[in-house]
């Protein structure tokens, strides 16, 4: 990949750009999470270890799709995972964050169902994968393509949430729709309502 | 619900019928439409067919939700090859008759043969036969629709064809009622060449639906989306699509004269506000749709559906011609002719360029509206020019040894979109199954200038492969479930799914769709390399990959055609522009 010209330059603007925004909207720690665009038969991802709030040129690698090569020992943990998506499915774009409220929430539930009217209009529900291990694991690399056949975004119990999408400003958009739906339910929780009285539409969750 | 498909065998060489059935299990392989459309003409695409002979059929496919209640959902596919590009192709309408075709008990009709004399196909519910249509034949459109609602009634599907079909104009289109186009690749010249000059299907049944409450509930969540949706809610009922003459004007995308320049400023006399303002009688639109986005216009003493926003700028901007009162006329006297706009505004634009240069004489000049009306008629009627402006920009341009001037792929003349400032959309038209398309290369006007569903930078390179291969094998999708592309700007694939389930029972989840789609693509590809349309024939006219533009939002930009090309090929498993064994493999294709 030529990394002298000025679509380069577009495409680590576009990185830098949403891997701020996750990072200043407290959607990931100093060095957590990680991106990826699909770029024919090769992946650009963010370097293992990446502060995504201060990307730069040296921060992307380009790995093979289905093939190894040397840029597979700079890429991130979850380069694997991220390969196993767009594999099995057509999406461009993959977004991978540690939301804290939708984290929290989803060690208690099978799916994150919003009760807000934005969530709601985004989202019918979001499934959570629960994996023995996570973090670039072979079950996690297994299960998560087939849930991203049907959901723009999957929650993994306990780690955080991969969203998936056209590009990575669509990725960030359902992650930070998810976790302020979250937060939300997560307000009205604490005021002491239900979530029996906050599902009103049944057929929601049926989606 | 796992119904199989009825289909009508018509040859209309000998006038018999036969009822053949197809197995749901075949059809959800491709879905139904333009899928199941061009897995049927498989057997005909050989290297040298000439569709014009009547050894091609067309093929009339409902979708598996045509008639179903689907919002934008009650269109149909007609395939065909085609004989302006020599590739397999498919074209869609609305209007009733895929809906009646349902109602009528059947799903779609391969039409074989050449009738001896002009007949019009008439299926009455059960009921199916050929009546004489000598008495039709030279007719205009909306003559013809006049008389065949005469005699059977508003409510009537009906397709027919105007004078350009009857005389073999290689963009011929097929109108249905109230105006409606098949408009690309030149269906109408293949139903021509079987002397059958209308299709009228009544039908009074009803289409099953396997589970009606779960329909009603994704129905209203998708309509949500449909009425919350700008482009769907507001744009296009207000102002149809010429809502993208400014819009494509300010990116630095609107092509002038044969593609030489593009538009530039804000005080454009054509824009869709002036003809919404000045011109506009109504709205109109497709059966069933909520959308709305048709209009009907008068200029001039002339009253008719369009001008789209491609009609606009094809008969329009792209001759020089910038006053609404003559495109208007130029555009509705198409549709009543049965003849495409975009090509045959192209081989106008074409010809005035070589004109210009004086390469080839004519008697069409950029900016002179008053000899459109005219060379319009001839191209019908196939008299002087308007005789080898039929066979389209390209053979007319290769005639005269000036091919370049042609802007058009694989025959194809080009929508109004200069790919230098979108470049996704240069590597769509390049890449289109049925030629210069916007439609079957995939809309990436969408993404590269409405920004639907994220905006990708027009002239960025790099990812656009992925994004064209996408927009392909969803327009794929929504051309074989025979549902509006308007409608697929506001709903995601997932929303398509979960309407098919609970139409048919059939579980093809967003992603299954997709996948069929690029099934669908992929033996497109296959039918046109064993035709003999290769990799080769991927390619921009040497103007948008040579010379910069030289004004506007874009100026200096090229398409960069091999980088994209390279890309698109390697996202797809297309080693050279070939689909690999592995990946025929696959997709089933193998078998």
């Amino acid at each position: 990949m030529n990394k002298e010209g000025e679509s380069f330059k577009r495409l680590i603007e576009e990185f830098s750009r949403v891997g701020r925004v996750l990072f200043t909207g407290g959607l990931n720690n100093s060095h957590s999470g990680n991106l990826s665009v699909r770029l024919g038969d090769r992946v650009v991802i963010t370097r293992r270890g990446a502060m995504l709030g201060e990307l730069s040129a040296d921060d992307l690698v380009d790995v093979g799709l289905i093939e190894d090569d040397s840029g597979i020992a700079l890429a991130s943990t979850e380069v694997k995972v991220h390969r196993a998506v767009f594999a099995a499915t057509s999406h461009l774009a993959i977004v991978h964050t540690h939301p804290r409220t939708a984290t929290a929430l989803s060690m208690g539930r099978d799916f994150l169902v919003p009760v807000d009217d934005e969530g709601r209009y985004y989202f019918k529900r979001i499934p959570v994968l629960a994996v023995r291990a996570s973090i670039g694991s072979d079950d996690l690399e297994r299960e998560l393509p087939a849930m991203l056949k049907d959901y723009p975004i999957v929650m993994v119990r306990g780690h955080g949430a991969f969203a998936v999408g056209g590009n990575l400003e669509e990725g960030l958009q359902i992650t930070h729709a998810l976790e302020w739906s979250c937060d939300i339910l997560l307000r009205c929780l604490a005021l002491g309502m239900t979530e029996e009285d906050l599902m009103d539409d049944r057929t929601h969750g049926e989606w | 619900m796992t119904k199989d498909w009825n289909a009508l065998n018509i040859d209309l060489s000998s006038g018999t019928v036969e009822r053949e059935t197809l197995s749901c299990e075949y059809v959800r392989r491709f879905i139904g439409g333009r899928g199941l459309g061009a897995a049927l003409i498989a057997p005909y695409a050989t290297e040298g067919v000439d569709p014009l002979d009547g050894s091609v059929p067309l093929v009339l496919a409902a979708g598996p939700l045509t008639a179903a209640g689907i919002p934008s959902g009650d269109r149909f596919s007609l395939s065909t090859i085609s004989p302006l590009t020599g590739t397999v192709m498919d074209t869609n309408s609305g209007g009733r008759l895929g809906r009646s075709l349902r109602r009528a008990g059947s799903d779609l009709m391969i039409i074989s043969g050449v009738s001896a004399d002009p007949v019009v196909l008439v299926v009455e519910d059960d009921e199916v036969r050929l009546e004489g249509a000598l008495d039709l034949w030279g007719c205009t459109v909306s003559e013809t629709i006049l008389r065949l609602t005469e005699r059977w009634g508003k409510t009537a599907g009906m397709s027919v064809i105007g004078p350009a079909g009857e005389n073999g104009v290689r963009y011929a289109s097929i109108m249905t009622e109230r105006m409606r186009a098949m408009g690309r690749g030149g269906a109408g010249a293949v139903m021509g060449s079987k002397n059958l000059k209308a299709m009228v299907v009544i039908g009074s049944g009803k289409v099953p639906v396997h589970d009606k409450e779960r329909l009603k509930v994704v129905l209203e969540e998708s309509n949500r989306w449909l009425r919350a949706h700008p482009v769907t809610s507001k744009a296009l009922p207000a102002l149809g699509t010429p809502m993208l003459v400014k819009i494509c004007t300010r990116a630095g995308i609107f092509p002038l004269r044969n593609f030489q320049s593009v538009a530039v400023g804000e005080d454009q006399a054509y824009t869709g506000e002036e003809l919404a303002k000045r011109f506009t009688v109504s709205s109109s639109g497709c059966t069933g749709c909520y959308i709305q986005c048709g209009r009907v216009t008068e200029a001039e003493g002339s009253r008719g559906e369009g001008p789209e926003y491609e009609s606009l700028w094809a008969l329009g901007p792209d001759l020089g011609i910038e006053d609404l009162a003559k495109i208007i006329p130029a555009a509705h006297r198409c549709n009543e002719l049965g003849m495409d706009t975009i090509s045959a505004g192209g081989t106008l634009a074409c010809a005035m360029e070589l004109a210009q240069r004086d390469v080839r004489p004519s008697t069409v000049r950029f900016g002179e509206a008053g000899s459109i009306m005219k060379v319009l008629e001839d191209i019908a009627y196939r008299r002087g020019e308007g005789d080898e402006m039929a066979e389209g920009s390209l053979i007319m341009a290769r005639n005269a040894g000036a091919q370049e001037y042609a802007m058009q792929v694989k025959g194809m003349e080009l929508p109004g979109y200069d790919p230098r400032g979108a470049q996704g959309q240069g590597l769509a038209y390049a890449t289109s199954n049925r030629g210069g398309c916007h439609l079957r290369g995939g809309y990436l006007i969408a993404r590269e200038i409405l920004g639907i569903p994220k905006k990708v930078h027009g002239t960025q390179v790099l990812g656009k492969g992925g994004h064209v291969a996408r927009a392909q094998d969803f327009g794929a999708v929504a051309d074989s479930l025979s549902v509006c592309r308007f409608a697929t700007f506001a709903l995601a694939p997932e929303y398509w799914s979960r309407m098919l389930h609970a139409v048919t029972g059939w579980e093809l989840g967003g992603e299954d769709l997709i996948r069929t789609g690029e099934r669908i693509i992929t033996l497109e590809r296959i039918l046109n390399l064993e035709m003999g349309v290769g990799p080769d024939s991927d390619r921009l006219p040497p103007r948008f990959t040579n010379e910069p533009l030289t004004e506007g939002a874009c100026t200096g930009e090229v398409v960069h055609l091999d980088d994209l090309l390279a890309e698109y090929y390697a996202h797809r498993e297309w080693p050279g522009g070939i689909p690999s064994e592995n990946k025929i493999k696959e997709l089933g294709l193998d078998e």
